[in-house]
Formats: structure tokens, sequence, C-alpha cells
């Protein structure tokens, strides 16, 4: 085409093309982003066979159960022909301040620092024996990019700690962009050396270390459709049970590789814009998932965007899972004799997730910002697509509302 | 290590070894860059709001199996 | 942020720096910068002015070789292009047929004289060896007319982006080059001038970012016999364009924009399928009153 040649040849000239070339953020952008989380578990009623009439026996053996939790406020309901029981699990208030600060037009530094305090109570194995727990995290990361007219580098760093659990990583990242930046290959390696130190007699400290590597290519497809790449693969060896659980024994090396497509689609009627993804991820632990996603952006006027998302999520349990061993246990399911891994975790069970959520965006101007998102969880084994479902776990949800503000300067 | 990705992502369902061909291959027709006023809306880009990412990302890796995907980098911690 | 305006006089026309600061003094500043900037490029680039480069290359037609700066190496990279995708077209030799044409009036100069002109017009003869460059025979000249204006739109707002302006346009003689949208994000709205009748405007076109520039019969030309003599000049005839009235394109550059704009208008009856194949929006109006459209 006549008119590419000519593009080319005009974008040699000398610095005419600033608005096409690869460049470094122009303003300091400085957000703080509020975070506040909580999770609650819910076993629905037992069915009595007789319908009608509230069965004594089996409300005072849930009351068993409330008994055992020690500081998580649980509540029991007794309906006709049910007991139904619904108890809170962990809280997390978190607090994220960030800064991107562009140098000399072709450098630009990220930091980020989080605080946030996890309280409530987490379960000793399955969904029981909730056990009360409270933490702060402390986290940062600093991040150095270094911009070139097609291509761009990133350094970082990141440090995270906790009562008993320290994190140190490094990472690499590059990108580079085809003559007309319609192609943008990328790669990222990263290492992260984490120490912990359990808090519980007879357990030694312990270490883990990740080596994780990534490709990806993203690619304009057409004037409205962008559409992304990835494969991913992480190395992990060290200590990956987990010490305040019963029966948790995982193995110390857990291998994973996954497959991202994403693909984000503007619609010119609607001035709205769609954003999909699918995520396959496999790993050592046999567990594999698949991950959907889904959210569109609407702008309704006065600079307010509406963004509802969808996410729909399911994985298959872990080789080493032990499931329930009836409804409403009283202790862990032993592990079978000569099994060499095991865990009761809930998080390596089957089960599929449903995530609903709506994200308000207001643009007081071009240079403030502010949003407000609100996302309902929810975990049941019913819902797994594949695998051993264990029926004998508590549903789990979690509501979570986001609060945020982000200044260009 | 590439063996074991590859052994790792068997089974990774058909459609996405469709979408990676289709970056293999496009014969998409090319965007000039005096068409891009869409594609730079902060929303069609894949890093639009990299806090809520860090948070929703953190939640997840907390409380199911998998993680990962879109990038590399960001502390580990002792929740999962 | 409020926005300022810079009106100056350059470039054989009328020229316009707006932008968007938060301070005056800083919006001056940057302006001042951004007009010394397309002072700098009529200095280097006009035929008109001894010691510029174009002047002691012209000077030494048929004589010397003369050492060029990159610059100017890389303005002829550019004519290369130029005289590739117009087949000739457009050349930067060809403003030699000025001195046949006399617009201040009405009378068409007689084909021996043309005919003498165009035997000096010939981007492709030359001669080039590395950095140097030499005009083959006497009386030949260079001549960046045909983009110094639109390169100079360019250049200034590349500067003023360069010191952390983000809204604005560079405008020189309607050939303008936006730096990015008005403060509040929408886009700066730009008037195409009827060419017959310069107070209504055929379209107005809105921009947040690249160029728009046109090119039309309208700029100096005479009249007679029914006939238009505009300055739009074929290199191979010698005679004036007469197919469209105005040619307007929008691209990310206005050195591209005035390049096809004015291609458009030399290839004439074929410009339009140019214009279809370049992929750039355009506005363009024939002779005969009818307008023509890409968005």
């Amino acid at each position: 085409m006549m008119g590419t040649a000519l593009l080319t040849a005009a974008m040699a000239l000398p610095a005419v093309d600033f608005a096409l070339a690869e460049s470094a953020p122009e303003k300091t952008k400085v957000s703080f982003k509020y975070l506040n989380y909580s999770e609650s578990q819910y076993t629905p009623g037992i069915h009595s066979s007789t319908s009608g009439g509230s069965d004594d026996n089996e409300t005072h053996h849930h009351a068993v159960i409330v008994d055992l939790v020690s500081g998580a406020s649980t509540t029991t309901t007794s309906g006709s022909g049910t007991g139904a029981v619904s108890s809170d699990r962990i809280k997390v208030n978190a607090y994220t301040v960030s800064a991107l600060v562009p140098i000399e037009g072709k450098w630009s530094v990220g930091l980020n620092y989080t605080y946030d305090s996890v309280s409530g109570a987490s379960p000793q194995y399955h969904t029981s024996a909730l056990t009360t727990m409270r933490d702060q995290r402390n986290a940062g990361d600093i991040s150095v990019t270094r911009y070139f007219s097609r291509s761009s580098l990133t350094f970082g760093g990141s440090y995270s700690t906790e009562s008993d659990y320290l994190s140190r990583g490094a990472s690499l990242m590059g990108s580079f962009s085809s003559e007309d930046r319609n192609t943008t290959w990328s790669f990222g390696a990263s290492l992260s050396d984490d120490s912990i130190t359990p808090q519980l007699a007879g357990i030694g400290n312990k270490s883990k270390s990740i080596v994780a590597g990534l490709v990806g290519v993203t690619k304009v497809l057409t004037k409205n459709d962008i559409a992304q790449f990835n494969i991913g693969y992480s190395h992990g060896t060290g200590y990956y049970s987990d010490p305040y659980k019963a029966n948790d024994n995982r193995p110390d090396r857990r291998n994973s590789a996954t497959a991202l497509a994403r693909w984000n689609h503007h619609f010119e009627d609607s001035d709205g814009t769609a954003r999909l993804g699918y995520r396959f991820y496999s790993d050592t632990f046999g567990i594999k998932a698949h991950t959907l996603d889904a959210e569109y952006i609407q702008p309704v006027g006065s600079g307010f965007d509406l963004a509802p998302l969808l996410r729909l999520y399911t994985q298959n349990e872990a080789e080493f899972y032990i499931a329930t061993n009836s409804p409403a246990e009283t202790s862990p399911t032993p592990v079978p004799a000569g099994q060499a891994y095991s865990s009761e975790d809930q998080r390596l069970s089957a089960f599929g997730a449903l995530t609903v959520g709506l994200k308000i965006t207001k643009k007081v101007s071009e240079d403030l910002l502010f949003d407000v998102k609100y996302e309902s969880y929810h975990q049941r084994s019913d819902w797994a697509l594949s695998g051993k479902k264990d029926t004998g776990l508590a549903q789990f949800n979690v509501q979570s509302i986001q609060v945020g503000m982000t200044c260009l300067f | 290590m590439k063996r074991t990705t590859i052994r790792l992502l068997f089974g990774a369902p058909v459609f996405l070894l469709t979408a990676a061909s289709i970056f293999g291959c496009s014969a998409a027709t090319t965007v000039q860059p005096w068409e891009k006023q869409n594609l730079a809306r902060p929303e069609m880009t894949f890093d639009y709001d990299p806090l809520d990412t860090r948070y929703t990302e953190h939640i997840y890796s907390s409380k199911e199996a998998a993680s990962g995907g879109a990038g590399v980098g960001g502390g580990g911690c002792g929740c999962n | 942020m409020e926005v300022y305006r810079f009106g100056f006089r350059a470039m054989g026309g009328i020229g316009e720096v707006v932008i968007a600061c938060p301070v005056r003094t800083k919006a001056k500043d940057a302006a001042t910068l951004a007009i010394e900037e397309v002072g700098r490029i009529e200095r280097s680039y006009s035929r008109y002015r001894s010691g510029s480069i174009v002047s002691r290359i012209n000077l030494a037609a048929g004589g010397e070789w003369v050492e060029c700066d990159d610059e100017t190496l890389s303005l002829f990279g550019y004519a290369d292009s130029l005289y590739e995708s117009s087949g000739g077209l457009f050349d930067i030799t060809s403003g030699i047929l000025r001195q046949a044409w006399d617009f201040s009036e009405p009378a068409v100069p007689d084909r021996a004289r043309l005919d003498e002109l165009i035997g000096k017009i010939g981007w492709d003869r030359v001669g080039r060896r590395g950095k140097e460059v030499r005009l083959p025979e006497i009386g030949m000249e260079l001549d960046f007319g045909g983009f110094a204006k639109e390169y100079a739109a360019d250049r200034a707002a590349a500067l003023l982006h360069a010191h952390e302006v983000g809204n604005g346009y560079v405008n020189l003689s309607g050939d303008i080059r936006v730096i990015g949208p008005k403060p509040d994000g929408s886009p700066w709205v730009i008037g195409i001038r009827d060419p017959r009748d310069r107070d209504k405007a055929i379209a107005s076109i809105p921009l947040t970012s690249g160029a728009l520039a046109t090119s039309g019969d309208y700029e100096r030309f005479f009249e007679l016999d029914g006939r238009r003599y505009c300055h739009i000049l074929n290199p191979r005839t010698g005679m004036p364009v007469d197919y469209w009235q105005t040619v307007s394109v929008i691209s990310p550059l206005a050195v591209l924009a005035g390049s096809c704009s004015t291609i458009a208008m030399l290839m004439e009856g074929d410009g339009l399928q140019y214009l279809n194949d370049s992929g750039m929006p355009f506005l363009a109006k024939d002779s005969t009153g009818h307008l023509h459209r890409k968005d």
C-alpha cells in the first residue's frame, strides 16, 4: 500500500513521530485502594426424612460444632426440617498506595506498598474446627522500566512480611513491538525465595523457592479488537504444606503451567468495551483448573462507567486430597496407610466457583478518578465440572468491596 | 522445563490451541496508527486498573489452587 | 488548565500554537520554542535565503558536490519516497516551473519556455554520494516548499510534546498537527473551508491526535477564459492541475497528510484511487463541486 510506504518514510524524519513512539508515562500517577474482604461458610441444613418440625438432634449436633469454634461468630438457624450453619471465616482490611513516576521520558519507577490486617477463623481440616487467627502483612515492591523506541524492559523487586512468613522476589520483564506496533511479544522471568517460621512447637523453619517464566504475544486484530495469548511455567521446591492444618503433608515440589487467552472488544455503537479471558491451569499436584472471566464496561455519561463482571472457575482435587468422612465430621479423616502425601485443605478439593460483581468508575477530570467495586464469590463442591466432589464440605462465600482513587500530576 | 510445560498443558481445551494458532499465522488486516483511538482507551488495555488486579489475583490465589497466567513478579505470602 | 493561543507569521502564511497549560508563563515559554523551531526550518529550507543549505545546493548546480547535515539527508530520504509513490509527480526539483508561472497576472506561459524548464526537472537525476548531493545541471533547483510547512508543524508539535505539553495543536496555514485533545479529553474541531466560498465550511473534523492537511487550487491562481490556473503544477506538462478543488487528508503526521493530499491533486483523475488505496481518511471536492470522502 502506497500510504504505508510513505508513512514509514515519514516516520524516519527526525523527531516527528512522538505520538506513535512507545512512550514512557508522561505524568506521575498516584493511586490508593482500600479492600474490605469477608469470608463465610455455610452448611445447608440436613433434611430430615419427615417434612415439617425441627429435628432437635440435628440442631444439637451442629451446636457441637459450634462449640468447637473459638472466637468466630456462628449462627445456627433452625428452620423447618433444617439446621443450617453459617460461620464467618477470615476478614481482611487491606490498604495499598501506589505511585508511578516518569523520569526524563525514558524511564519510569513504580512503587507499591500494601498493609493488610487479617483476622477471623480458619478451618483446621476441610471446613471444620474453625480456629481463630490474626496477622498483619506488610508488602512492598519496586519496579524500574526503561522505554526504548519499540521495546521496554522492567526490573522488579518485592518484599513481604507476616508474623510467620517472609517472601522476597525479583523479576525481569521485557516487551518488543513490531514496526507497525500491531504485535507485541513479551517475556518475563521471576525468582522468589520464601522463609516460613511456623509458630508451632516442633516445626522448625522452612523455606520455599519458585522460579517462573512467561512468554506472550499481544495482537491488534482490528481497530476494535485486541487479543493476548500467554504461556507460563513455574517450578517450585520447598515447604508447600500448611503447618496449621491437620494431616497436611504435601510434596516438596510443585510445578505448574498456565495458558491464558484474553480478548478485548470495543463496541462503537454503545461505546462499551467487553473484556473476556480464559485461563487453563495444570500442576504436578494433579490439579487442572479452568477460569472464564467476562467484564463489560459501559460509559453512562457524566464521567461514570458501569462494569458488571462474571467469573466462572472449576478445578479437580489434588491427587493426595483426602475427603470428608461424614457430612458433619468432628475429626479429620484418617490418612490411609501407605499414602505418602495428604491434605484436607478445602482449596485442594474439587469445586466450582462463581463471582458476580459490579464496578463503578467516576472520572472527575482527566487527572482524577474514583472507583468502587463490589464482588460476591461463591465456591461449592457441587459445581465442580471434573474430579471427585466432596459433598461433605461447607459452601464457601466471600463478599468484598474495593474503594479506589487515582490522581495524575 | 519446556517438556514439562507441554506435558502439563496437555489436555488444554482445543479452542486455546486454536487461539494460539491464530496468533501464529494471523491474516488480520493491518490496523493503521490513526485507527487506534479505540484501542488507546484504558479499558482496552490488558493492565487496566493494576491495583484491582493485584487484590483480585491475591484473593483468588489464596482461595483456589490455580494462580498466575497474566504476568510474573509480585510477592508471595503465607496465605496459600 | 487554561488554553492559550499564540499567533505568528511564518512559511508565507499565518501560524498558531494552541496549547493547554496550568500557567501562562510556561505556555508562553513552550510556544516560543515551537515558533522558533518553525522559524529555523523556514530559514534552513528556504530557497530565498542565502546561506541556507538549499540555496547553497542550488548555487552549486552543475558544479561542486555539497555536503549535507543529517536532517537534510533524511528529508532527501523522504523526497525519494514521495517521488516513488507518486510515480515521479511529486518532484522536489519541479519548483523552477514557477519561473514561468507568475500568478500575479493572468497569462499562460508559452510552450517553449515550459519545455525548457521541464528539461531541468528530475529528482532521479540528482547526484547522491554518502552525505553529499549535486544537482547535475546549471539552473536546476531544489525546493522543499512541498512539505517543509507540514514538517515544521510536526517538529513544533513534537517539541511541545517533549516539553510536557499534552493538549493542543500547531496550525501552519491550515496544516494542523494535534499534540493531544482538549484538557477535558474532547477533540479539537477543525473546519475545512469551501475552496469557492472561503466563509463557508464544507466539513468540520474532530481530532484528538494526528494531523490534517489540505491542498487546493485556491492558494495562488488566476482565471483566464473560464479556466482556473492554480499553483500546483504537473512536472511533466508544466501545466497546473485542474481535477480537484481541494483535498484534505487525516493522518498521524502532518507531513504525511500534506504529501498525500498534494499527490492526490497531482494525480488528478487517478487521485481518488490513490486516496482510497492510502487507507487514510480524506475529504475531497472535485472540479464539478462533487464531494468524495472516507471516514
